[in-house]
């Protein structure tokens, strides 16, 4: 025993640390978040850094410090550098010792972050424990270049009918949500990351929620709202809230781009929603600002426009030969007073392939989603849209706007002639039908359903007022009687003569039930 | 403007065979040509920091003890840093070097603080 004993002693006391070469650096300057570091030799943009409390301490106040302070260079000058630093900056001071690690920013990404709620450096901010089973990615990469991308031609189902009939958004897209402050820009995003749930698991994309600079009671419902709805199963939520750095809410975006593209690369379909890059915007000025960068338009540095295009264009649809997979983003821009002429608005409007408006108008006469079809496009999805889908919407946008254009004139003029008042009151049985409550996001082939019946003319057994009960009923309807015409749109993603046939026939059915009864005319005198 | 002279002149001061004198009466005429003498005094200023950034970050090494010194100094010289060595207890054992922003760790402390950090972080 004492033989054993005498080894290890001499193995404890032959003991030689492992040879650590590296490069340091000395805070020079901290404050508002930005610290100025004399040495880092050598140190690259975007290289992270750790800012290192123990190098002058005893051993024993050393292990006191268990949670590590990281910096991210951004300014590389003469005789130093200037990092913003990630987490509690209270907790670096003058003459500390900041050493490199010698890689960029890089989170972890795996298959094991669904269904948990991080902050932008991958931490996970669920109390569900530590996460496992990830590589890291580093949150700045280059997109993918025209070789290596595909057409977009697969849909991403929103459930939500005013759009997938009239702003389509295929998977690999771009799409702009825009509007003002509490129009319904977040409930869009939202119901398309709960639509997905109807989905084949084997298409379904991995969703990725990114709140910036939001309320942090905002981002708990949202995610007590996707675990009720059981849509945390493909959903991993990244948040940056409006207590946190502006370096976090700057690098929030990038952290979800970077988990959108670990699935995309692996040959699958990813969302990524982020709310929003007005927030974002801001952040980076701020930081820039204190970076001490040059101001330019409304204050933002001059790097604004690539900050969001380089973000946007990693949203890809991959070739065949890099694994078919996508990213699609769906970035939410705030305007002030519907003013999408503003510096940001404009740059992201410029960025994606579409935009969907919503209006405060339209918003509180009560019709939601508010999306002003007008001035909402879509630029590529209607190449991905299914051939069903295409033959019912075909021009509900132009007879939509044409409608909105008679219901201004209408305030001017009572005496209108049977041709308007017939196209107004289509316009409102179709403002009626495309109207959707929060949260009900509908499947595909029932969308297709309820514009069929709307385009011939289903409803108009119904007053325009009560088109929405109607369609409501319909819905009812179609659940419970009409489950053949259903599948056959959802297996052909088309309208053929067999598909139509069993749709009439089930609508038929369906007016002669529901609708009410026309009064007998008067009886003939005698 | 007084940071710009200031670096100038510290690494003009940095290179074989630089003379003070010269260096200075050089400045003064351009201040003078330039009119800018009144900077004279904050690139003092600023000289001084840069000078006193400069040591901060100038040759070190330290012992944990004693009786590792020579072994340290020749490991040390080895890799090119040639200082004279502080005992520092605090290191624990070992030996830790420094010179520009290269920084050289043989100490237990490093090794025990990386330790408990990789185990408190997969814990």
């Amino acid at each position: 025993m004492e033989s054993i004993i005498k080894r290890i002693e001499e193995q404890i006391s032959g003991f030689v640390p492992a040879n650590v070469d590296e490069r340091v650096g000395i805070v020079r300057e901290t404050g508002d978040g930005i610290a100025e570091i004399d040495g880092l030799e050598g140190a690259v943009m975007s290289e992270m850094v750790l800012f290192d409390p123990t190098a002058d301490r005893s051993l024993e106040d050393a292990l006191k410090d268990e949670t590590a302070i990281y910096g991210l260079v951004l300014n590389l000058e003469e005789d130093g550098v200037r990092a913003v630093i990630l987490g509690d900056a209270t907790g670096v001071f003058e003459g500390m010792q900041v050493r490199r690690l010698n890689r960029l920013l890089s989170i972890p990404v795996g298959d094991s972050l669904v269904g948990r709620v991080l902050n932008p450096l991958g931490e996970p901010v669920d109390g569900k424990g530590p996460i496992s089973g990830t590589n890291l990615a580093p949150i700045e990469r280059q997109a993918y270049g025209v070789i290596d991308r595909a057409p977009v031609n697969v849909p991403l189902h929103t459930g939500i009918k005013a759009v997938d009939a009239m702003i389509p958004i295929g998977r690999g897209q771009r799409e702009l949500i825009i509007g003002d402050r509490g129009v319904g820009k977040t409930a869009i995003a939202i119901d398309t990351i709960l639509n997905q749930k109807s989905e084949d698991a084997a298409t379904r994309p991995i969703c990725i929620y990114v709140a910036i600079g939001q309320k942090e009671s905002k981002t708990a419902r949202i995610v007590a709202e996707l675990e009720e709805a059981g849509a945390m199963e493909y959903t991993i939520i990244v948040t940056a809230p409006a207590s946190s750095p502006a370096a976090f809410q700057f690098l929030a975006p990038f952290a979800g781009a970077a988990i959108g593209e670990y699935f995309m690369d692996a040959g699958r379909d990813a969302l990524v929603v982020y709310d929003d890059l007005s927030k974002q915007a801001v952040a980076y000025r701020q930081m820039s600002l204190l970076l001490r960068r040059p101001p330019g338009r409304e204050a933002y540095p001059g790097d604004i426009f690539y900050l969001h295009s380089r973000l946007l264009e990693r949203a890809a649809k991959l070739s065949k030969e890099k694994g078919g997979g996508s990213l699609t983003a769906l970035p939410i821009i705030e305007t002030q007073e519907g003013d999408v002429s503003a510096y940001i608005p404009t740059n992201v409007i410029s960025i994606t392939d579409g935009q969907i408006y919503l209006q405060a108008d339209l918003f509180n006469k009560g019709l939601r989603p508010s999306i002003d079809v007008g001035i909402s496009v879509s630029r590529v999805g209607s190449s991905a849209q299914t051939k069903a889908m295409k033959k019912v919407s075909g021009k509900i946008k132009l007879s939509l706007a044409q409608f909105r254009e008679l219901e201004a004139f209408m305030q001017f003029s009572s005496d209108l002639d049977e041709e308007t008042k017939k196209q107004i009151d289509s316009g409102r049985r179709m403002t009626e039908v495309l109207t959707q409550p929060q949260g009900k996001p509908l499947a595909f082939e029932m969308e297709t359903a309820i514009i069929f019946a709307a385009i011939n003319g289903y409803f108009d057994a119904f007053p325009p007022e009560e088109t929405r009960a109607a369609q409501q009923k319909l819905q009812e309807y179609l659940e419970r009687e009409g489950q053949d015409a259903l599948k056959l749109v959802r297996d052909k993603k088309d309208i053929d003569e067999e598909t139509e046939k069993a749709l009439r026939a089930v609508l038929d059915q369906f007016v002669a039930r529901v609708a009410p009864k026309k009064a007998a005319p008067p009886a003939e005198a005698a | 403007m007084e940071k710009e002279y200031a670096q100038a002149l510290f690494s003009l001061a940095q290179k074989p065979n630089a003379s003070a004198d010269d260096l200075v009466n050089k400045l003064r005429k351009n201040l003078q040509d330039t009119g800018r003498e009144k900077l004279l005094p904050r690139i003092l200023r600023e000289l001084k920091r840069i000078e006193a950034r400069a040591e901060s970050f100038g040759e070190a090494l330290e012992v944990a003890s004693d009786a590792e010194r020579a072994s340290a100094q020749k490991e040390a010289r080895q890799l090119g840093i040639a200082a004279d060595a502080q005992v520092n207890p605090e290191l624990i054992s070992g030996w830790r070097a420094r010179s520009g922003s290269r920084v050289i760790d043989r100490s237990g402390k490093r090794a025990l603080v990386e330790l408990y950090r990789r185990i408190v972080t997969h814990a």
